[in-house]
């Protein structure tokens, strides 16, 4: 809920009463992105103090630190995939020194060297996880719901949640209609846009602030829900299903980096470190429901934690999966003049 | 001699007040201004060379369409703001002074918290396990929730809690300074209620009127977080347009262009508001 500049500026309590400057790590994530149990322990161990900032979408993200300067001096931000390559390529990004990241090697060896950074010169992958449904088994009779078409259905009118995020929304709309979720071609991402509008009229909200919230107060009872929301709202509401839709589920993974701004790289390298230590990577598992790239900590993991499909899908679960990708600005235009059209319909 | 002694203050203010002016206002909005006429840049936000396009881009459709949905958005708000406010402003000026001040210190409180904060407030109020529909339940008058969060409506009473007192404290001063001779000089010649009320109190309170629907109208335009928040972030209002041009899109000349177009129509509106009055002052002058 931390959206629009009220963002949780939660400044996590002072080492003692050292004369000296407190060091200070200004990290920007998303909302609900790290325990604060982690947060915490960091600034016990280490004496940095972690100013938490939040937002809802890489293109906020993105916006704020392309000014690079001091109202956006962020020592750490957590772009997921597409925006790690932009931003790469951009010359946004800090490199970061191997030398001083303990644990590398602990990372999936199929999520490092991806193409968005080649040896991961600039970013080091923090949490994976995927976009699918969300259905409220409490609330919907009927055929069970499998597909993202499913949502199309009319018996879902005025209770379906989108995330607020242009390239999901529509990358569920291409899906539907047989083509890429990465797609560039303008006449296909017209027809998604075409299709989404038919969907309109089901759509109560968009969030992507936390997409589990309108769930639990009850407002939606299907869309699209985070794979780690899903699994943060079992506790409160076990009718919430996670389901991996026929046409494919959106994967993504959200990397650390260091803006080329940054205040104080030192600590960043010191808190991708500590991230990277399996005995916090399993805690932030555990916790926040996404599944961590780290091998050493998997085996630490609960088995109900490890075994749950909504945060470790099946291999099955991934057929058709999509990670993705930057798509360029040129269709980044396409997308955004389609996403407004979308948001203004009634 | 005192004109004297009082030059360093007067200085000060003056520089303090040119200052503020120039550094806050008129700077970010040549600034605005700037933007708007420049071109999209992926790399940079904004670039040379300068060009209309993006007001061309204004008039597409989509936009034409979003402004009015906005205009009647922030008109509805604005109405029942007027219908709420007038009756109020005028029984508070009725009440004893120390009540009057009661009252309006109520009406200025809720400004210590933030609005952000008690829009939040309003969606707890309106959801459907909200406190509202949990408490029509337990009463017993309706057996399911009614759908209030994430409409239009939702909308609208976000804003009008948000803006109501910009609309109430215009019309508490035009009420204030309501004579009541006139009022008696009005039955004594005759006109009854109605009439002293259509003839007399309307045209002297018109000025305040006109104040709040100003003070009402154009910010219900902008505040972008009210439909995030109550309207499942829909762009229902030419604020929500603005902030995805700035933030998602990335399209700086044309969200700078659209809040031109907006401070643009806040001017005409004041300007409206300036003739009339001086038309006003006239006829009671004449």
């Amino acid at each position: 809920m931390k959206k629009l500049a009220l963002a949780g500026l939660l400044a996590v309590g002072l080492t003692g009463c050292s004369s000296e400057e407190p060091k200070v790590l200004n990290l920007y994530n998303w909302s609900e992105y790290m325990p604060q149990e982690v947060l915490t322990r960091f600034e016990e161990e280490t004496g940095i103090q972690v100013v938490y900032t939040t937002y809802d979408s890489n293109e906020a993200m993105y916006a704020k630190l392309k000014l690079l300067d001091d109202s956006a001096a962020y020592d750490l931000a957590v772009p997921s995939t597409y925006y790690v390559s932009k931003m790469r390529q951009e010359g946004l990004l800090m490199p970061i020194d191997r030398s001083k990241i303990e644990g590398f090697d602990n990372l999936d060896p199929e999520l490092v060297n991806l193409d968005i950074d080649p040896d991961n010169r600039f970013s080091i992958p923090y949490l994976w996880g995927t976009t699918g449904l969300a259905v409220d088994t409490a609330d919907v009779e009927g055929d069970p719901v499998h597909a993202w078409a499913d949502l199309w259905d009319e018996r879902f009118e005025g209770r379906v949640m989108l995330t607020n995020d242009m390239r999901e929304v529509f990358h569920v709309g291409l899906r539907v209609l047989g083509y890429s979720g990465n797609s560039t071609d303008p006449e296909q991402i017209e027809a998604a846009y075409e299709k989404l509008t038919e969907l309109m009229p089901s759509v109560r909200t968009f969030n992507s602030d936390a997409p589990r919230v309108p769930y639990l107060e009850g407002e939606t009872d299907v869309g699209m829900i985070w794979n780690g929301e899903a699994v943060m709202a079992e506790e409160t509401m076990p009718s919430l299903e996670y389901v991996y839709p026929e046409e494919g589920i959106i994967a993504w993974l959200d990397s650390f980096v260091i803006p080329k701004n940054a205040k104080n790289p030192e600590a960043a390298h010191q808190f991708i470190s500590f991230v990277l230590q399996p005995e916090i990577s399993a805690l932030i598992s555990e916790e926040i429901g996404y599944a961590t790239p780290n091998l050493a900590a998997r085996e630490m993991l609960p088995d109900e934690v490890a075994n749950n499909r909504a945060s470790y899908p099946t291999p099955e679960d991934m057929t058709n999966a999509e990670f993705q990708v930057d798509i360029g600005d040129e269709a980044l235009q396409v997308y955004a003049k389609y996403w407004e059209m979308l948001k203004s319909g009634r | 001699m005192p004109s004297i002694t009082r030059q360093p203050f007067r200085t000060a203010v003056l520089v303090l007040v040119w200052g503020w002016l120039l550094f806050l206002v008129l700077a970010p909005n040549l600034l605005v201004v700037g933007a708007s006429v420049m071109t999209r840049d992926p790399g940079t936000f904004i670039s040379l060379p300068l060009n209309l396009d993006a007001y061309r881009q204004l008039f597409d459709a989509l936009y034409l369409e979003v402004f009015l949905h906005s205009l009647y958005m922030a008109a509805m708000t604005t109405l029942v703001c007027l219908l709420i406010g007038y009756p109020f402003a005028w029984a508070l000026s009725k009440l004893g002074k120390q009540r009057q001040l009661l009252l309006i210190f109520f009406l200025i409180v809720p400004f210590w918290t933030n609005s952000l904060v008690r829009t939040y407030a309003l969606k707890m109020l309106l959801a459907t396990n909200g406190l509202i529909n949990s408490s029509l339940m337990g009463l017993g008058w309706i057996d399911e929730p009614i759908q209030m969060l994430y409409t239009e409506g939702a909308v609208i009473i976000g804003l009008v809690y948000l803006l109501l007192p910009f609309m109430i404290l215009p019309l508490y001063s035009v009420f204030d300074d309501l004579r009541q001779e006139l009022l008696l000089a009005s039955h004594d010649l005759g006109a009854g209620r109605f009439a002293t009320f259509i003839h007399v109190i309307v045209p002297l309170t018109l000025p305040g009127v006109l104040a709040g629907v100003m003070l009402v109208l154009l910010p219900a335009m902008g505040l972008f977080f009210v439909p995030d928040i109550l309207g499942g972030s829909r762009n229902l209002l030419v604020g929500n347009v603005i902030k995805n041009q700035f933030l998602d899109a990335r399209n700086w000349p044309f969200g700078a262009a659209a809040s031109i177009v907006l401070t643009v129509t806040m001017a005409i509106l004041m300007l409206a508001h300036r003739l009339s009055k001086q038309r006003i002052g006239e006829e009671g002058a004449g």
